[in-house]
């Protein structure tokens, strides 16, 4: 019965939300408190009743109700709480159930900046986000319905696959998909431009924290879902240029240029026309994403098994979403008239511009080399796969002028008005920078390209910490106490020297991680010893352990360092008997400088075990950058909240 | 500055970037591609495998009682169910590799061996890549649900 009630309330939603979009559209030209009123209240309505619903299916995973397909599908009475939990969304149905929940509570927030947002924009960016909503939930209601009931109630689940049942990845689709659909809210506030023909300053500068915080969850996203790969598929990587992996990153890196590029509109008022397409492409790569993921079109390493028919829902709403408003796009963008007055080559505008133009053309190689297979094998019926090196090849040279300019724009002001004392800042940057590169190569001078990442690497974090001393001296500013550094900095741009530096902490990671690693196989028995450089490893012994739902057979490794014991790791097999397959957890002992990575593989007593084993310096640099990263943009969405209130008290 | 030589100044430079960008990606595609094969497309393409100087990814099920381990090195036979290719491997397989699980080989030939570079295996045990998929609808083998 209570299933039945959330397959109700979604069927009722999806009629509110019908009757919304109509409401809208009949009253698109009207901006009276009425019309706003009607819509804020359906809008919150929406939402109320797909929280029940999400919350019901929730509820049937936690009581396991193997009466409904997708519980007896993916659950077990066996599993912890927690992943009976996060089983909700590691399915199809459920995952979708996420995305509208998701979805529903982004418009739910706008709607509530009711006394910021002119009425007319409101309205339409309602409608627009109520018209995606419609569109996901037909595709739940007709093609994957989650709650679907079994006709013969089984004895227990089939449980969820055992790589899933893990907190990295119980929290990975959730952020992922707060990032994805986050940006459905600057996509509406493009199209809600289009529509109402009105865009100026204040139209970005309403916009852009939800830019902000869509990028932020993407980030932590992303890495996660890179984190989860490292240490649970037990491959030593953390990135592997997969379908799946390039669908969440083409948007990010549209996501980026757009973050930066509608901050240029709100200071200068240009771009107008630039930022709207942008808006428009970030959330139909969003929607892309999804297609790829979903459909089960292009071989991914991260494949589950998926369904074609539902990928061409997606496609359809995919053509929707984004040939609609490019159409609009087309017809309307002539209306918008941007400040011409001045342009300086030298600006900081002209530097975000310019890092706009490559971030967009770094995604268009993502997108070609993530789509080329699937064009040659509709074309001649070749299959082929697009591996490392052809990102290696493309994506690299177009982002290293990227991180040049990062460092430098930060320096630059904006517009004509100030002339750019910069000189200073550059030789003190590009003298470090060589006495950096030129440190590198005497590590090893063999690899140029070890050089080159690990050299941009240290420029942009000098660049970040002399923009940060110049600033402090230049402001005669006593920074004794750590309100004052608080003081200072909240009225300066913090968050993005924490972004920018969280770039910089991640090519630290990628240089040591790419250029400095050590992997080999061997095959050991218990008592014997493994020597590399000054690290040494004992083989103590196997033993086989049970676990909540699983066995497992572990070993145990001593790490010794120059004779000292560091500490000890536990690799391990692990048997999952009630989803009958195998999982390798890998034991990864991580400091500061690096990962000690072990792979338990195949063996016995009598032969020995054959261990995979890496040394990966600096890899944690790699998410702690993009931590850096994620916390830089919160950081500049509570600046910008308390510069308003402050704006709000003066006035 | 006035607005015609902003214009200018811009689609030139976007012209540069996106041509060098074009140029890129039109160079990494030719080294960088990875051809598909099936092993019954390898016999009747290359009747002699050493033909194939690149590197390459076949695709297939593993070949039931084919499977050998030895020193940490696996041994196996790659079937689409009409041809097979032997598979040389010496690093941890994935842990959805079993006998006749769909996977992905890639790697090159050597006397007749595919000595693999890696062993691709999905993270579902009801998954098949979609051109192994192919491969045995094609041979008439396929056992799975109608695609």
């Amino acid at each position: 019965m209570i299933p039945e009630i959330g397959h109700i309330l979604l069927i009722l939603t999806f009629v509110a939300s019908i009757l919304q979009v109509l409401f809208w559209c009949f009253n698109i030209k009207k901006s009276d408190d009425i019309t706003i009123n009607v819509l804020i209240k359906s809008t919150f309505i929406n939402f109320v009743f797909i929280l029940f619903s999400f919350g019901i299916l929730v509820y049937s995973f936690i009581i396991s109700d193997f009466s409904l397909v997708i519980v007896s599908d993916n659950s077990h009475t066996l599993k912890p709480l927690i992943y009976k939990i996060s089983g909700t969304w590691g399915n199809h149905e459920g995952s979708l159930m996420l995305w509208i929940l998701i979805l529903s509570f982004f418009t739910f927030l706008v709607s509530r900046k009711k006394h910021q947002i002119p009425y007319k924009l409101l309205s339409s960016i309602i409608g627009i986000q109520t018209i995606i909503l419609c569109l996901f939930l037909s595709f739940i209601l007709f093609t994957s319905n989650p709650f679907e009931r079994l006709n013969v109630l089984p004895i227990d689940g089939n449980g969820l696959n055992p790589l899933l049942q893990d907190p990295g990845l119980a929290l990975h689709p959730p952020l992922l998909y707060f990032g994805y659909v986050g940006l459905s809210v600057s996509f509406s506030f493009a199209v809600g431009a289009l529509i109402t023909g009105e865009i100026n300053k204040e139209w970005a500068r309403q916009m852009r924290p939800w830019i902000t915080i869509a990028w932020s969850a993407l980030t932590i996203g992303i890495a996660l879902g890179s984190w989860w790969a490292y240490y649970e598929l037990g491959w030593g990587g953390w990135w592997f240029w997969d379908p799946v992996e390039n669908a969440s990153f083409m948007p990010w890196l549209i996501a980026t240029a757009l973050l930066h590029s509608v901050r240029i509109l709100e200071v200068r008022f240009i771009l107008i026309n630039w930022t709207i397409l942008l808006s428009i492409l970030g959330f139909s790569f969003s929607l892309l994403g999804t297609f790829i993921v979903r459909s089960g079109l292009l071989t991914s390493v991260h494949a589950f098994a998926s369904d074609p028919s539902r990928g061409l829902f997606i496609l359809i709403i995919l053509g929707i979403a984004t040939g609609g408003p490019l159409i609009l796009y087309a017809t309307k963008t002539s209306l918008f008239k941007e400040d011409k007055s001045q342009f300086n080559i030298i600006s900081k505008e002209s530097a975000l511009l310019i890092n706009n133009l490559f971030l967009t053309t770094a995604a268009a190689t993502v997108l070609i080399g993530t789509l080329y297979p699937l064009f040659l094998d509709a074309f001649n019926g070749n299959k082929i796969s697009i591996g490392p090196a052809y990102y290696n090849a493309t994506f690299a040279p177009i982002m290293a002028p990227v991180i040049l300019l990062m460092a430098i724009a930060p320096f630059l002001s904006w517009g004509i008005k100030k002339p750019n004392k910069i000189a200073k800042k550059l030789i003190f940057l590009s003298v470090i920078t060589f006495l950096g590169g030129l440190g590198l190569f005497m590590i090893d001078e063999s690899s140029l390209f070890s050089i080159i990442c690990g050299s941009l690497a240290i420029w942009l974090l000098t660049g970040v910490i002399v923009d940060l001393t110049f600033q402090i001296k230049a402001t005669n500013l006593r920074l004794n106490s750590f309100k004052a550094i608080f003081l200072y900095f909240s009225k300066n741009n913090l968050g993005v020297h924490i972004a920018h530096m969280g770039v910089a902490v991640f090519l630290v990671g990628v240089t040591g991680e790419q250029f400095y690693k050590t992997e080999f196989n061997i095959k050991k028995n218990v008592g014997d010893i493994i020597n590399v450089g000054n690290k040494s490893l004992i083989f103590d012994k196997v033993e086989t352990l049970p676990g909540p739902n699983y066995k497992s057979e572990t070993a145990t490794f001593t790490l010794l360092k120059n004779k000292k014991i560091i500490d000890v790791l536990k690799p391990e097999k692990r048997f999952y008997p009630i989803e009958k397959s195998q999982t390798t957890e890998a034991a990864i002992l991580s400091d500061f400088w690096g990962d000690t990575y072990l792979v338990l593989g195949d063996g016995n007593k009598e032969t020995g075990w054959s261990i995979r084993v890496y040394f990966n310096p600096l890899i944690s640099w790699i998410w702690g950058g993009a931590g850096f990263m994620a916390l830089g943009g919160l950081v500049s969405i509570l600046q910008s909240r308390k510069s308003r209130k402050k704006l709000k008290n003066a006035i | 500055m006035n607005p015609k030589y902003r214009r200018l100044i811009i689609i030139v430079f976007i012209t540069l970037t996106l041509g060098l960008a074009t140029k890129l990606i039109l160079m990494a595609l030719e080294e960088n591609i990875i051809y598909f094969f099936t092993p019954n497309e390898i016999k009747v393409k290359y009747g002699n495998k050493q033909d194939i100087q690149k590197k390459i990814r076949v695709g297939g099920l593993v070949l039931e009682n084919s499977v050998i381990k030895k020193d940490g090195t696996t041994k196996f036979n790659i079937t689409d169910r009409s041809h097979q290719i032997e598979v040389l491997f010496d690093g941890p397989l994935p842990d959805l590799f079993r006998e006749g699980q769909g996977i992905v080989v890639e790697g090159m030939f050597q006397n007749n061996k595919l000595i693999a570079s890696q062993v691709l295996a999905k993270h579902d045990e009801n998954y098949m890549p979609p051109e192994v998929a192919d491969a045995l609808i094609k041979n008439g083998v396929w056992q799975g649900e109608k695609k």
